[in-house]
């Protein structure tokens, strides 16, 4: 049997473009993730977190937690990873996030789920090849506490001669 | 056991403040790769080598919450060693793109201090320099102190 010819084998495709968003939809985005302990870890030391709440769970549980608390910077990082393939997966960088607020705090076991909707879409002058549309996301721990809300907004290519 | 330092409790800081925090750090992929995929980032333009070959940036580019991660954590020490939460970010923009093997530096300047029931709230203002002397990220972060024992 001949190797097949993988030209000729369709493409999934992931993510959205501008034209796929209208103000007032809303994502569910995928999965979820429980964030384990090692996962907390492994950020706030990489990342340079030098704090003991995220690293020192006997010194957390003096502050009055019940476990380390999981570094706030992995918390939204991990929030937008998970609604990168709904929201901006196909070209076009972050223009900007503003108001992130930090809820409920995060620890070790919790998983987050969270959810976006489209709150204004534009075009842009200055490429028109690419649109910019503004989201706002929520995310809530197993407990239906938000642990974490914010907005952003990105570049976002057309279907049509797009692309960032 | 004392663990934290002495000099950056709430009061030990004061509007117009500026602070060049002591170390930088150099991204390479081992940051970028195991953070953004740790984080589930899908977007392979963080790491996928050949499908950027083709693009105008010709390499991997580094997911912008790694590096605003490594930036406000290069002032964390300094920030919030003695945090009893952080609070809130805003106004977070990447002016420029940060590739495998740029190095970044962190400056802090203090917009506003408040008093609060448990401590005390500081406003800062950061910014992520890289080894050229470019901005590649600037935010603003509040964050609840501590008052000194």
């Amino acid at each position: 049997m001949s190797d097949p010819d993988f030209s000729t084998f369709e493409t999934w495709r992931r993510g959205r473009q501008f034209e796929d968003f209208t103000v007032g939809q809303h994502f569910d985005h995928h999965w979820g993730r429980t964030i384990t302990a090692g996962d907390a870890t492994l950020f706030s030391s990489l990342a340079l977190r030098y704090s003991p709440l995220y690293v020192n769970a006997e010194y957390a549980k003096e502050e009055g937690h019940p476990d380390l608390v999981v570094d706030p910077m992995l918390v939204l990082a991990t929030v937008i990873g998970l609604s990168v393939e709904d929201l901006s997966e196909i070209g076009g960088p972050f223009l900007g996030v503003n108001d992130v607020e930090f809820d409920a705090p995060v620890y070790p076991g919790d998983t987050i789920t969270c959810r976006s909707e489209v709150v204004d879409t534009r075009e842009s002058e200055s490429r028109p090849n690419t649109g910019i549309v503004t989201w706002r996301t929520v995310a809530h721990n197993q407990h239906g506490e938000v642990v974490v809300r914010y907005q952003r907004t990105n570049l976002v290519a057309k279907r049509r001669g797009g692309g960032a | 056991m004392k663990l934290t330092s002495a000099n950056n409790y709430f009061e030990d800081f004061h509007v117009g403040q500026r602070i060049r925090h002591a170390r930088g750090t150099t991204i390479d992929e081992v940051e970028n790769q195991l953070l953004t995929k740790l984080v589930m980032n899908s977007a392979q333009g963080h790491w996928n080598e050949h499908a950027m070959e083709g693009t105008p940036y010709g390499k991997r580019l580094v997911f912008g919450f790694i590096t605003a991660s490594m930036v406000i954590g290069l002032a964390t020490q300094d920030t919030a060693e003695n945090a009893i939460k952080e609070i809130s970010l805003d106004k977070i923009r990447f002016r420029r793109p940060v590739f495998h093997g740029d190095t970044v530096y962190a400056y802090t300047e203090v917009l506003d201090t408040v008093d609060a029931d448990a401590g005390g709230i500081v406003t800062f203002k950061h910014w992520g320099v890289n080894q050229r002397e470019e901005i590649v990220f600037e935010g603003e972060r509040r964050v609840l102190l501590k008052r000194r024992p």
